[in-house]
């Protein structure tokens, strides 16, 4: 399975949904402490296993996630550590890049999420406490959320209502918004620590994941939140990122500080029904791609991102 | 404002929307009143059914909303920022109408809820002016029973200041008065003493019972000066030790402020330096190692601090440090080079790889490139079988297109998965068609399969059947139906326990194979 080794600690992957062989990985220097940061275009080859750079971008300061267009083939959004929005457009050279930075985030942006079904739009959280979202076109965000008491570390649209997003906080509540009310329309506490992340499932509109510093991760039913329908055990630390397959209902994935990538099926008695361990530093990035299914790709501070398909060894040659 | 003559003569184009409403019973041409009606109907249940169940939609909790006055009238509390109110009562499970609630019925004078308050109507600001005032009233009472301590040093303080300068003038004027009447006093009867004597041998005689007043009235005198005397040596010692009582306060109240303050700095340096060691600011237990995430924030903030970087408009690097929360014994064991990166920062150093870059939009205006391919449907939004490449595609497809193989699997987590995964599909789910498309083996085939699932009794046709299982689908009806079936009247269930053994290996090594 191929391995890209970057040069600095990886702190996000996202696969293309234009192109099965594309995928974009966050960057950054130092640990993302103090430094700089890079935005890594990857393409699979389709000889043999093996994952090549086709184009990287430097930033600045680190960049913490990286979001691709779902308006735009070429186009991905990038997450940077001094608060600011980054366009850019792999069609136009590095030179030409960045199109479009927008400085609006008094802290760091966290991540950034492009809305799957209407396509025009996308939100950005970040630890000023703030929520923000942004179209392409415009030179400033249309609205910003701000509720949280703390760090917003995700934003995420549902897969099937444009309007609806959910945030997870460092303040240990979940939120649901619509951007058509002024506020959040659900608060659900679903964890007694921080929430470092949260993600839809594509299958049921009303169901939703989170996992957190507890080292658990969460599934919820909005239509019933005040008791989760799953926690999965099973992590030995923190749970960075967790995410939904687009394939299958039931599957979640998830990256820890524990080093490990698992997977789950929250609707089985014994959840975990996979577990890989190929990163010798903290994973933290994780994203399953949405034209291959089973296709998986992680990175973590190891500055390693690999490419594997479910039921392989993401190590092997 | 329908006439019977409109209901031939309704054009079509204002029957277009109707066909969507479903809620019209009637199939004849509607009129324009039904179309009104209908159409009323129809946008507000549209507007409602999709944000709906998005929304707290309970009514609201009296116990919660108590438990939350509770928490709120409590005088700690008043003195923290709303935002950490609202926050707390947001982790307890609280809907945000019932904290609007809560805010609303607790009376809170401070500045910052002002805003809760003054969304209320004219008739609300009149409830809440009443309720200052019992509070406003209220306050002087605990003042003067359990003075509040901040109250209390602001008296002391300028009481005691006031109080020291009346005792110094009231000490000073009684000295001096003293000095100017009783001194003078005593030099009188001394000197009356002294005439007397000198004329005592003269007047000794009619001068005795004179000497004898002067005696007494030279003894009232005496004792009055000295009863004065007294009493205002003794008022000044009471004051002397009055102002000593102050100012013993007022030095211990300066004490406790010092070593707060001292323990607050070392909280800090604690924070900031040695997170192994930090203290547990909160109740709760909290284990953290969001400490690499959320330490790299603390750390990236205190940077700021300790080299003076400005709030530019380019980096957003905030001035004030976020509340860091406290790491547990259970850290996750971070690289050796991370600690050595926060060391250095902590000691003000710059890491020295760190390359200047300009990474500003070169051309702001430059325009998007046109896009080359148009956006894909999501695997969740349709219910087609896209394609699957198995075995000629490129080496990231999946060879089985349905392996549950995840590395970890035994044939009981399968065979659970599998039955679990039957029970959660439902009928109505179309995109749930597009995961159970490989191809339907023939019902004998998905039989012995079942059967090989169930009890690990391997039958004929392994190959089929292991590839079967793999690419099972089915209600767990049906399955239960072919498994009944086979079991009656099907073949090979008979002869095989002496090649279990074998087969099972052989099994194990076509599972191998097919990942």
């Amino acid at each position: 399975m191929p391995v890209f080794k970057a040069p600095f600690n990886g702190y996000s992957v996202k696969f293309s949904p234009f192109y099965e062989s594309r995928l974009a990985v966050a960057t950054a220097q130092n640990f993302g402490i103090l430094g700089n940061g890079r935005i890594h275009v990857l393409e699979l080859s389709p000889g043999g296993p093996g994952v090549t750079e086709s184009i990287a971008f430097d930033t600045a300061d680190a960049v913490y996630d990286v979001c691709w267009s779902e308006s735009h083939d070429s186009v991905l959004i990038a997450a940077i550590g001094d608060g600011s929005v980054k366009i850019y457009d792999t069609a136009l050279p590095p030179p030409s890049n960045p199109i479009r930075s927008f400085q609006e985030h008094a802290r760091e942006v966290h991540s950034v999420d492009y809305n799957p079904t209407r396509r025009d739009s996308f939100v950005t959280a970040s630890w000023d406490d703030t929520v923000k979202l942004w179209a392409m076109d415009r030179p400033a965000s249309i609205r910003t959320f701000k509720e949280h008491a703390y760090c917003v570390y995700q934003a995420v649209w549902n897969p099937k209502h444009g309007d609806v997003f959910a945030s997870a906080s460092g303040d240990c509540t979940l939120r649901i918004w619509d951007v058509r009310e002024p506020g959040s329309t659900m608060i659900i506490p679903a964890h007694d620590l921080e929430i470092l992340s949260c993600d839809w499932n594509k299958y049921d509109d009303c169901v939703l994941a989170t996992c957190s510093v507890d080292k658990t991760i969460k599934v919820w039913d909005v239509r019933s939140y005040r008791a989760p329908l799953a926690v999965l055990n099973g992590h030995g630390y923190a749970v960075r990122k967790v995410k939904f397959s687009p394939h299958r209902r039931n599957l979640i994935a998830s990256c820890s500080y524990d080093m490990s990538v698992c997977l789950w099926d929250y609707m089985v008695e014994d959840a975990l029904v996979g577990r890989y361990d190929h990163h010798t530093e903290f994973a933290v990035g994780i994203d399953m791609s949405v034209l291959v299914e089973g296709l998986m790709a992680s990175t973590g501070w190891d500055e390693l991102v690999y490419v594997w398909q479910q039921g392989m060894d993401p190590r092997a040659s | 404002m329908a006439t019977p003559s409109d209901f031939p003569l309704s054009p079509p184009d204002d029957k277009s929307p109707i066909p969507e409403v479903v809620t019209t019973p009637s199939p004849t041409p509607p009129t324009t009143e039904a179309q009104q009606a209908s159409i009323a109907q129809e946008t507000p249940k549209q507007q409602d059914s999709p944000p709906s169940v998005f929304k707290n939609s309970e009514p609201l909790r009296e116990d919660q909303i108590q438990n939350a006055i509770k928490f709120l009238s409590h005088p700690r509390v008043r003195g923290s920022p709303v935002i950490h109110r609202r926050s707390f009562l947001e982790r307890k499970g609280l809907t945000k109408e019932e904290i609007d609630e809560a805010f609303r019925r607790v009376p809170d004078p401070s500045p910052s809820s002002q805003p809760t308050v003054s969304t209320q109507d004219g008739q609300k600001a009149v409830s809440n002016v009443q309720p200052q005032g019992q509070v406003q009233a209220m306050q002087p009472a605990p003042v003067v029973m359990v003075p509040p301590p901040s109250l209390l040093s602001r008296f002391r303080w300028y009481h005691a200041a006031l109080a020291v300068g009346v005792l110094a003038a009231s000490g000073a004027g009684t000295a001096v008065f003293v000095k100017k009447s009783l001194i003078p006093r005593i030099k009188s009867w001394v000197r009356r003493i002294m005439l007397e004597e000198e004329t005592d041998p003269l007047k000794k005689a009619d001068a005795k019972p004179s000497l004898a007043e002067e005696a007494v009235a030279a003894a009232k005198a005496a004792s009055a000066a000295a009863s004065d005397v007294a009493r205002v040596s003794q008022e000044m010692m009471i004051t002397k030790s009055e102002e000593r009582k102050y100012f013993e306060d007022l030095t211990r109240l300066l004490g406790v402020q010092v070593q707060e303050m001292k323990s607050l700095s070392n909280n800090i340096r604690n924070l900031e330096g040695n997170y192994n060691n930090l203290p547990k600011v909160y109740s709760a237990d909290q284990e953290v190692y969001g400490g690499g995430l959320v330490k790299t924030s603390a750390e990236r903030r205190s940077y700021a601090n300790g080299s003076n970087i400005d709030y530019d408009t380019r980096s957003a690097r905030s001035a004030s440090p976020p509340p860091a929360p406290p790491a547990d014994s259970s850290m996750p064991p971070h690289p050796k080079s991370y600690m050595d990166i926060m060391s250095m920062i902590q000691r003000g150093e710059k890491p020295s790889n760190i390359r200047e870059i300009n990474d500003m939009p070169p051309n702001p205006n430059q325009q998007l490139s046109n896009p080359r391919i148009a956006p894909k449907t999501k695997p969740w939004d349709y219910g087609q079988a896209p394609q699957e490449e198995n075995a000629n595609g490129p080496w990231w497809q999946p060879k089985n297109p349905r392996s549950m193989d995840f590395g970890y699997e035994t044939t009981a987590s399968r065979s659970i998965g599998i039955q679990n995964e039957t029970n959660t599909m439902e009928p109505a789910a179309l995109p749930r068609q597009r995961s159970w498309v490989p191809p339907q083996p023939p019902p004998v085939v998905m039989a012995e399969a079942a059967e090989a699932i169930r009890r690990p009794k391997p039958q004929a046709k392994i190959d089929q059947e292991a590839a079967a299982s793999d690419d099972q689908s089915g209600v767990s009806d049906e399955l239960q139906k072919i498994t009944k079936f086979s079991e009656t009247g099907g073949d090979g269930s008979g002869n095989l326990q002496i090649t279990e053994i074998q087969e099972e290996r052989e099994q194990q090594q076509f599972s191998q194979e097919g990942n």
